[in-house]
């Protein structure tokens, strides 16, 4: 069993200083659960606007300043132990080779643990090797809640495996997926992980254990099919309940989003013809003439908003959602073992005390039995607790996030037509002096 | 383009130059002369309207409305007095007799349009029903605005059949078809649309019969997309509203965070409803800019109308200068023209020393009548460009002038609308940071 023993639990607590970002260095998404370190790169995706008169717009707001201190807030649940383990993602190469081409990930750890040879370690990984590590996270930590990773197939024709867009939002989840494990008090330990992470040569690696490997991610040690679940404790009941309906809530906001990005690209595909008839109007007129192109102007201002808003919502909205789905799929998945253990102890139990024929059990069994099903309810409750807790914090970031990008999205096109107004009033007082 | 370059070449008949001073000098004077505009005379307004039911001609129900109209000294209110408005409803088609006599009767100004009769441009929210309550009262702003553009015009506020219009309810119609206006606007529309062809067309108003065209073309483009943008704007508030209901259902099932969701989703409906009032307000911004589609069209027929005199003035020129050649020869007797009456006297023989008299005399008299006649018309046509050109220079800046104030209004619309948007998402934003 490869569920070491926990040690007092490394939550996230405070940063230590030096990793600690300046919060005007490269920013990152506001969806990580807790403090990272090492920015990844990317900015804020905010083009320079400039208004017709040729003024850069000055964007910086309070909205801009409060996304700031999302940033740097600190997690709830401090509890004043310092992490000794960090983990990034980032860079992402292309590699092209006769056979085929993929892309590469630049993981980087830094850390103080024993279990580690070295402090720091910067290798490359492809999603295969992440696809890999949960699986065999899945397979050895059966009784823990495994982190989604970003979804492996895309339909070749529809999305750009290669773009930039695709490959960003595809690292940022890969990024989040290692920092989840790692933040996890009893994942962060499993050897697969410490390999992931440190070994230079990871295929050798995984060769060794192929033997072992099963499709379903079922280890071995826990073949238990057959036996019936009388039944399920109230908590865990209530956990299955509460995502089911999570489940379905996630769906519908799913579509909702959906609907609004396809709507809002509609309006921007109007947008985009409206702007123009200003400008062609400006082309015959006298005096409308500056009035006029900076109607334009503005309208063209407001439509780079929004595609920039659009962009945002299925960049960093979308994938959160779906991130989330497929936890959920693999938490449930996780509730049926457990489920399944309980029942192999129950049903040994009885096949012990009524001593009935069909099922060999000795009383070895039935304390191994009771064991692992009371260790697998612990090992599930704190990790329920812990993936709550998380969730709520996803969920209050991604919201935040969602809603600061509107806020700067209008703030944009404010700033857009406050401009023009002096142009406008101006010109009216000149043409009263003017004959004509 | 159009003020800047002035008069060029002018046309072979009749048109004389007016500089820019003597322009404004007309313009002082016939405000001086015709008196205080009934603008600044009268306050009118149209202030109700309401929906009618008769039995017509064939015993069918007909609906209708009718607008009351409001007219009161202007300077009541400030004597403090404020007596009540002396009133008569109109319906929209008496309201385009008026026009239509207008139109006739003053056939060298830019005769204020109406609003429009049937709802066009329309976003698919608004409705295209003319009894829609909407539309009604939005025709009803049009019509009161119509009203005060003709009281402000320098020579429009002074006729009689306007006045009438506005004062006398019982007989108005009657009066105005007895001045026979009717078979003239009949002959106009003919003539607005009749294909000719004019040898010198003055450059001035061709060119600002071209900028009508560009104006029209532009404006319905601009209306008609506009329609579309408000379609989709409207499109993507409504689908925010969803929002508010799941956030609703999904704080049911949570605990710390539950009130901070149900209380977002609150401020998701209250932004899905906002949409309303905003493409209300644009409403107006959009009649605005259709006042001046259907400008473009009175200022066409300015246009028009003078191409067509001037057509007319080049064809008595040319019919003139046929008989005086007719007249030449019949003098000189050499017949450098043909003509069936000379072939038939070649053929049939000569004509009597009398007949060819007579037939001079005839000439001449003739000649003599038209020479009168062109003069007429050389000096009607001059009365109209003079006339034609103060007004189209009087609309120029009128149209500056409302339809800058119209980008302004739109641009504090966006202003309001954005500022609305951040609270919106400041409050929601608020909610979601206590989950």
């Amino acid at each position: 069993m490869s569920a070491s023993t926990p040690k007092t639990l490394p939550t996230s607590g405070p940063k230590s200083i030096l990793d600690i970002c300046h919060p005007l260095s490269a920013e990152e998404s506001v969806r990580t659960p807790s403090p990272d370190v090492g920015n990844t790169t990317g900015s804020i995706g905010e083009k320079d606007l400039s208004l017709p008169n040729g003024t850069p717009v000055d964007t910086s707001s309070p909205a801009s300043s409060s996304s700031l201190l999302n940033r740097l807030q600190l997690d709830d649940d401090l509890d004043g132990e310092t992490r000794d383990l960090f983990v990034t993602v980032d860079d992402p190469k292309k590699h092209v080779s006769t056979m085929e081409t993929y892309i590469t990930y630049r993981v980087s750890t830094k850390t103080t643990r024993v279990e580690f040879d070295l402090p720091e370690y910067s290798l490359r990984r492809r999603y295969q090797d992440f696809d890999w590590l949960r699986l065999k996270l899945e397979e050895t930590q059966p009784t823990h809640l495994i982190p989604p990773l970003p979804e492996k197939f895309v339909m070749k024709g529809v999305v750009d495996r290669f773009s930039e867009e695709f490959v960003e939002v595809r690292r940022k989840a890969l990024d989040k997926f290692l920092k989840r494990v790692a933040d996890h008090p009893v994942l962060s330990f499993n050897e697969h992980f410490n390999v992931f992470l440190s070994a230079k040569d990871l295929n050798a690696y995984k060769k060794q254990g192929l033997a072992l490997l099963t499709k379903m991610g079922e280890s071995v040690k826990y073949v238990t099919g057959g036996y019936k679940l009388r039944g399920r404790p109230l908590e865990f009941a209530a956990m299955g309940d509460y995502l089911d309906v999570f489940t379905q809530k996630l769906g519908t906001i799913d579509r909702i989003a959906q609907r609004i990005i396809k709507e809002q690209t509609e309006y921007l595909v109007e947008l985009r013809e409206y702007g123009p008839v200003y400008s062609s109007w400006a082309g015959f007129e006298g005096s409308l003439q500056e009035p006029l192109e900076g109607v334009s102007g503005c309208v063209a201002n407001c439509a780079g908003a929004l595609e920039e808003l659009t962009e945002d919502m299925s960049d960093d909205f979308l994938p959160v959602l779906k991130e989330y789905v497929l936890y959920i799929e693999s938490m449930k998945t996780v509730l049926k073992k457990r489920d399944q253990v309980q029942a192999e102890y129950e049903g040994k139990l009885e096949a012990v005390a009524f001593r009935k024929e069909e099922r060999t059990a000795t009383p070895t069994d039935v304390e191994k039995c009771q064991d692992r099903a009371e260790c697998f309810n612990a090992d599930l409750k704190a990790d329920w607790d812990r993936w709550q807790n998380n969730k709520r914090q996803d969920f209050r970031q991604l919201l935040t996030g969602t809603a600061d990008k509107n806020i700067q999205y209008y703030e944009k096109c404010l700033a857009a037509w406050e401009s023009i107004i002096p142009l406008l009033q101006d010109r009216q007082e000149n043409t009263k002096t003017e004959t004509s | 383009m159009m003020a800047d370059t002035g008069s060029e070449e002018v046309a072979v008949i009749g048109n004389t130059d007016l500089t820019p001073g003597e322009i404004e000098n007309n313009m002082k004077n016939t405000m001086g002369e015709k008196g205080t505009l009934l603008f600044r005379k009268m306050e009118i307004n149209v202030a109700e309207a309401e929906k009618r039911t008769v039995k017509n001609a064939v015993n069918m129900q007909e609906t209708y409305t009718v607008y009351l109209i409001e007219t009161r000294p202007a300077d009541a209110a400030s004597e403090g007095t404020n007596p009540a408005p002396d009133s008569l409803w109109r319906r929209y088609s008496e309201f385009e007799i008026l026009r239509n006599f207008l139109l006739v009767t003053y056939p060298h100004l830019v005769v204020p349009p109406l609003p429009e009769k049937r709802a066009e441009f329309v976003w698919h929210k608004l409705s295209a029903d003319n009894m829609d309550p909407d539309f009604v009262e939005r025709r009803r702003v049009g019509l009161e605005n119509f009203l005060l553009r003709v009281a402000s015009h320098p020579i429009l506020s002074t006729d009689h059949v306007f006045f009438t219009f506005l004062t006398e309810e019982d007989g108005w119609k009657e009066m105005v078809f007895e001045t026979g206006f009717q078979a003239k606007a009949d002959s106009r529309l003919k003539a607005l649309n009749a294909t000719f062809r004019v040898k010198n067309p003055d450059k001035r108003f061709a060119e600002m019969k071209h900028y009508s065209d560009e104006l029209q073309s532009v404006i319905s483009q601009l209306l008609r997309v506009r329609a579309r943008v408000a379609d989709r704007l409207y499109g993507v508030y409504k689908v925010h509203g969803n929002y508010g209901r799941v956030f609703s259902e999904w704080s049911a099932i949570e605990k710390e965070m539950g009130d901070g969701l149900q209380s977002a989703g609150h401020h998701m409906d209250a932004y899905a409803a906002s949409v309303d009032d905003i493409l209300e307000e644009e409403e107006h911004y959009a009649d605005q800019l259709k006042e001046y589609l259907f400008y473009t069209e009175a200022l066409r027929a300015v246009c028009r109308k003078h191409e067509l005199m001037q057509f007319e003035l080049e064809m008595a020129a040319q019919d003139l200068s046929t008989k005086k050649q007719q007249q030449e020869e019949l003098a000189t007797g050499t017949v450098r023209t043909f003509s069936l009456k000379g072939m038939t006297s070649k053929l049939f023989g000569q004509e009597t020393p009398e007949q060819r008299e007579a037939k001079m005399k005839a000439l001449e008299g003739q000649i003599q009548e038209d020479e009168d006649a062109l003069k007429d018309k050389n000096t009607e046509c001059d009365d109209f460009v003079r006339g034609a050109w103060l007004d189209i220079e009087r609309f120029k800046d009128q149209k500056n002038h409302d339809l800058k104030e119209a980008l302004i209004s739109y641009a504090i619309m966006q202003i309001s609308m954005c500022k609305k948007g951040i609270q919106v998402w400041t409050n929601a934003k608020e909610c979601f940071n206590k989950m």
